[in-house]
Formats: C-alpha cells, structure tokens, sequence
C-alpha cells in the first residue's frame, strides 16, 4: 500500500504536491495537487484548491476544483467552489454551490 | 482502517503536519510536523522539518530538531543534522547524526543547563535590557527580563522549538570591557 492517506485526526496545512494517488480523511487547508486521483472520504474537510487527474468528493471541499479526467461527488458530499472537468456527476444527496466548466 | 498517515513517496508538502495519530513519512516534507502520536521516518524520506512528536523513529533525511516525549529511535540509514531530545535516545549503528542530543527528564535538564549559564550571564544581559528596549523578537525579549528565575522558565519554553537564536544586546559603555573581565 504505497499511496498517501490522511488520517482522520491529523491536519495539513500548506502545499500538498503528489504524483500518486492521495486519500484524505482529515483536514487539509491550502492547495493540493496531484497527478493522481484524489479522494476526499466521508468526514474529510479539505479548504483548498484541488488539481488531480480525477477526483472523488465525500466529504466537505470548499476550493477550486480541476480535474483532468473526471469529478464526482458521493451523496453527503459537500463542494462549495467552481469545478472544471469533462466529467461530472453530482450524486443524489450530494450539495454543490459553484460553476461548472465542462469544455476542458 | 487507517489511523496511520503516510505520507507517500511521491508526495512533496510544504507546511505544516498537526494532530493526534502516528504518521509514517516517506515522501519530502518541508515546514514542521506536530503529532501526538509516533511518527516514522522512512528510508528514503527527506524531511526538512522540526518534528515533535510522542515518539520518533528515523530511517531516512531528516534536517531539524527531533523531540520525542518518550525517545527517539535512529535506525541504520538515518541520516540527521540537528538536535535530537527525548527520555531515550538511541542511535543504532550505521545512523549518522549531527547536532545535540539530551536524553532522559527534558525539564530537568534544561533547569540545570539554564542556571549554569543565566548566573554567568545573568548580570550584564540584566544591566543591557535596563538600558535599552528589548528587542522585537520572542526569545530576547523573555530573556531581557533580566530576573534569573522567569528567565529559565522561558529558556525552558523557548528550548523545545529548537535552541533559541544567539541573543546580542547592545551593552553599555564598559559593560563589554567589564564583561569580558568577569569571564576572565
């Protein structure tokens, strides 16, 4: 298991630069970018802008989102920021208040 | 399932790393990490930070101070420049390390080394902060209190972030002349 997680109790602050996939079940405060996918887990808080290959959003995102590939939001997820991928799905449940820019 | 944050080996942060939890580093860090649990340096990991933690085991690059409450373990392959301070401290064979080391009651090691040094400064750095503001900056500006005893409270508090930065008051007419005639 050689991919990034962080755990629930801990909080980043400050720049966060991966080339491998990034689990997020804490708090992050600042900018995240990953060549990888990124999943923000049910429980996670995440007040940054997120880059990633795609990502999946289950807990509370409040950033810009750009995602290469695609975006998708679980149901109880929160994201409060613009998003911008060619793929996207909202799930029933999930909150959104934001633009989207699909013509990436 | 995970209460461990790894922090992967193809990951570069720079900031700040808090919480409760043990983390396992084996990516690039860059800023300072505070934990409540036990932190792991990886063989491989290239951490330029001040790691304060429960309990510090090292295996990889680490440039800052290591404090770990209940001792800091460095392992074959660790390579350290910079202060380590714990209970225990235990340096196995093949780890290099370059800075201080303090095992055993921080507290109480620190009231001795402070006393020993504030009695033989505490007189004319009492004299210069009289005589001229303190200056702007945390670790002078407890010291220039001039009084021995807050002043190794504050040494105290100041040491575990790392050893305070080198406090140069600007002394009185004489004050060094006498200074140096005193440590004569």
């Amino acid at each position: 298991m050689a991919n990034t997680v962080i755990a629930q109790g801990i909080t980043i602050e400050g720049e966060l630069t991966s080339e491998e996939d990034v689990v997020i079940q804490g708090t992050l405060r600042g900018k995240l970018v990953s060549k990888d996918t990124v999943n923000v887990e049910s429980g996670a808080i995440v007040e940054a802008d997120i880059a990633a290959s795609s990502l999946s959003v289950g807990g509370h995102v409040t950033g810009n989102v750009t995602a290469s590939d695609r975006v998708d939001l679980m149901p109880g997820a929160r994201l409060i920021g613009d998003v911008k991928a060619s793929r996207l799905t909202i799930a029933d449940g999930a909150s959104f208040k934001g633009n989207v820019d699909m013509d990436v | 399932m995970a209460d461990v944050t790894v922090v992967g080996q193809g990951i570069f942060l720079r900031g700040s790393i808090r919480g409760e939890g043990d983390v396992e580093i084996r990516g690039r860090i860059e800023g300072d990490i505070e934990v409540g649990g036990e932190v792991t340096i990886a063989d491989g990991a290239l951490v330029n930070a001040d790691v304060t933690a429960r309990r510090i085991v090292v295996r990889g690059a680490v440039a800052g101070n290591l404090t770990g409450e209940d001792g800091v373990r460095l392992e074959q392959g660790a390579r350290v420049v910079g202060d380590l301070r714990g209970a225990t401290i235990g340096v196995s064979e093949g780890a290099l390390v370059r800075g201080n080391v303090q095992s055993g009651n921080a507290a109480g090691a620190e009231r001795t080394r402070a006393r020993t040094a504030s009695a033989r400064e505490a007189k004319p750095v009492a004299r210069a902060a009289e005589a001229r503001k303190p200056v702007a900056a945390p670790a002078p500006a407890a010291a220039a209190k001039g009084n021995g005893l807050p002043r190794r409270t504050a040494t105290a508090a100041e040491e575990r972030t790392g050893p305070p930065p080198p406090v140069v008051p600007a002394l009185k007419k004489g004050a060094r002349a006498a200074l140096r005639k005193r440590s004569r």
